[in-house]
């Protein structure tokens, strides 16, 4: 029995690594092409000069932007392979310190209201800094990015568990439609077209994997009368399995 | 100042990029003679039988067939007539590993190639300017 | 690309505090530290000065000091950790005794320049520019 488990692990393990080499080999070599193409798409522009049918520019400017999103999701589907693999240094951070440079990050963005709130008796966590910073970032951009209203507002709470540091993040947008609800955390998944809005949709993608990785919880509610509620369990320890 | 131009060789094995850099040495007028060789094993045999004039500069990519550009730098570090030639990578790999072995074989500087042309172009002219103030 | 750490090697105190202003003008993100000779700059690369992290790039004029530029230029690229650092030597010199023993060692540029102020900061801010567009690999 043992010996079996034992190999059905190892087996695991070569599938993993195997997927994450696809995925790099992928994206990191389907790039030259697409460079290719925006590229020689310039060259096309340049050499038509100024005496040109305006389709002619529209549909060339539409090749170049459809490129640009060809890029972003490579560069989406190279970050997703590297969760696994890279920035796995565990240092001391300061939570709530941490927090509020990430809301500071957003400084320059106008019209948003962010409300930051932390209960902590243990403010500081020996943890996968780089990760968690990247969890919260993709989960506050997210309560911007979507949210149309005139005053934007962002709720951020901190409160510590036994085992883990639970942050709320709430906005006042406007929510998400319940047949979506299942398939946000997939990649590439947006709500709205990819036209109306300049956006990969890898952000809660990635996000959750670096939760599975971390041993955490990343979960979705509907606030009391509308907008978002994104809860993070971050653990206090973590183990990386390896 | 009246400088002469040195000769450039670019080892490059992709054909858009080597259209690429024509074109963005020309938007910039740079006026070197350049050359182009599709990987490393055809750039030494240009350099060695000497059927290009001796460059001054080298612009190498990294990820070629045949020979990588690792691989190239090594063995034109080892000949004597080559091991003095500034080369600059010019390279879609973000790898610390190539940054590295690229750096210790003594390259003069390691360039990503943008996915935008425009960008490119900038590279290309603080290139240009570098190189001037280097009297090449 | 990223705050490089450059260390700067003369032995003429005002020539160090024109780079530095200059630096300052050209709005540079880098980090200049400077030796006053090569003993110093050993020291600040290996010694007890050592600069952490290692500088990326090392400024040096090779024909003030008759051969001991040359010697430290040898000095680094025979090191394990020091020996992928860029070297570029600047030099009002007119005559450049050590220019080929410093083309000998794979310098990334032989900068013929003037070091008052005025033109320096033109001469800088193309090199910092060239420094802004390439890669360097991850600190030590």
């Amino acid at each position: 029995m043992e010996e079996s488990e034992k190999k059905c692990q190892e087996e695991l393990v070569a599938l993993k690594k195997e997927f994450e080499e696809f995925i790099y080999i992928v994206s990191h070599d389907i790039k030259s092409p697409m460079r290719a193409i925006s590229n020689i798409t310039t060259w096309i522009e340049e050499d038509l000069g100024s005496v040109v049918n305006q389709d002619v520019l529209t549909n060339l400017g539409l090749l170049k932007n459809r490129v640009k999103r060809l890029e972003n999701m490579m560069n989406a589907l190279l970050e997703l392979s590297r969760v696994e693999r890279t920035e796995l240094e565990f240092y001391e951070l300061n939570i709530p310190k941490m927090i509020s440079n990430c809301i500071a990050l957003f400084d320059d963005t106008a019209h948003v209201d962010f409300q930051f709130k932390a209960d902590l008796q243990q403010e500081n966590c020996f943890t996968l800094g780089l990760k968690m910073q990247k969890v919260i970032m993709s989960v506050l951009d997210n309560a911007i990015r979507f949210n149309h209203e005139e005053n934007r507002l962002v709720f951020v709470d901190v409160i510590e568990n036994e085992n883990d540091y639970e942050i709320k993040i709430s906005d006042n947008g406007p929510g998400i439609p319940e047949q979506a609800i299942h398939k946000i955390f997939s990649i590439f998944y947006t709500v709205n077209s990819k036209d109306e809005l300049d956006t990969t949709g890898a952000g809660l993608a990635i996000s959750c994997k670096i939760m599975k990785l971390v041993g955490g919880k990343l979960e979705y509610a509907p606030g009391l009368s509308s907008g978002s509620v994104f809860t993070i369990n971050w653990p206090k320890i973590i183990t990386l399995k390896n | 100042m009246n400088q002469k131009l040195v000769n450039i060789l670019l080892v490059e094995d992709d054909e858009v990029d080597v259209m690429n850099v024509k074109r963005a040495f020309s938007k910039n007028n740079i006026m070197n003679p350049l050359f182009v060789a599709g990987n490393g094993v055809e750039a030494l045999e240009m350099l060695d039988d000497k059927i290009i004039p001796l460059p001054k500069i080298i612009i190498l990519d990294i990820n070629m067939p045949k020979m990588n550009g690792i691989e190239f730098l090594k063995i034109m570090r080892e000949n004597e007539k080559l091991k003095n030639i500034s080369v600059f990578v010019m390279t879609t790999s973000n790898e610390d590993s190539d940054k590295i072995n690229a750096y210790n074989l003594n390259v003069a500087g390691y360039i990503l190639k943008p996915l935008s042309f425009e960008k490119f172009l900038t590279s290309v002219a603080t290139l240009k300017n570098f190189w001037q103030l280097c009297e090449m | 690309m990223r705050n490089a750490n450059i260390l700067l090697v003369d032995n003429r105190k005002t020539t160090i505090e024109n780079i530095k202003k200059s630096f300052l003008e050209i709005d540079s993100k880098h980090t200049l530290f400077s030796a006053e000779n090569e003993n110093e700059a050993w020291l600040m690369l290996d010694g007890t000065h050592k600069i952490n992290p290692v500088p990326k790039i090392v400024l040096i004029d090779v024909n003030r000091t008759k051969k001991k530029g040359i010697n430290l230029l040898n000095a680094i690229r025979n090191h394990p950790d020091l020996k992928s650092i860029l070297i570029f030597v600047i030099t009002d010199s007119d005559e450049d005794i050590n220019k080929a023993a410093a083309l000998n060692l794979n310098i990334a540029g032989y900068i013929p320049l003037s070091f008052e102020s005025h033109k320096l900061n033109y001469f800088l801010s193309v090199l910092n520019d060239y420094w802004n567009i390439i890669e360097f690999s991850s600190q030590k």
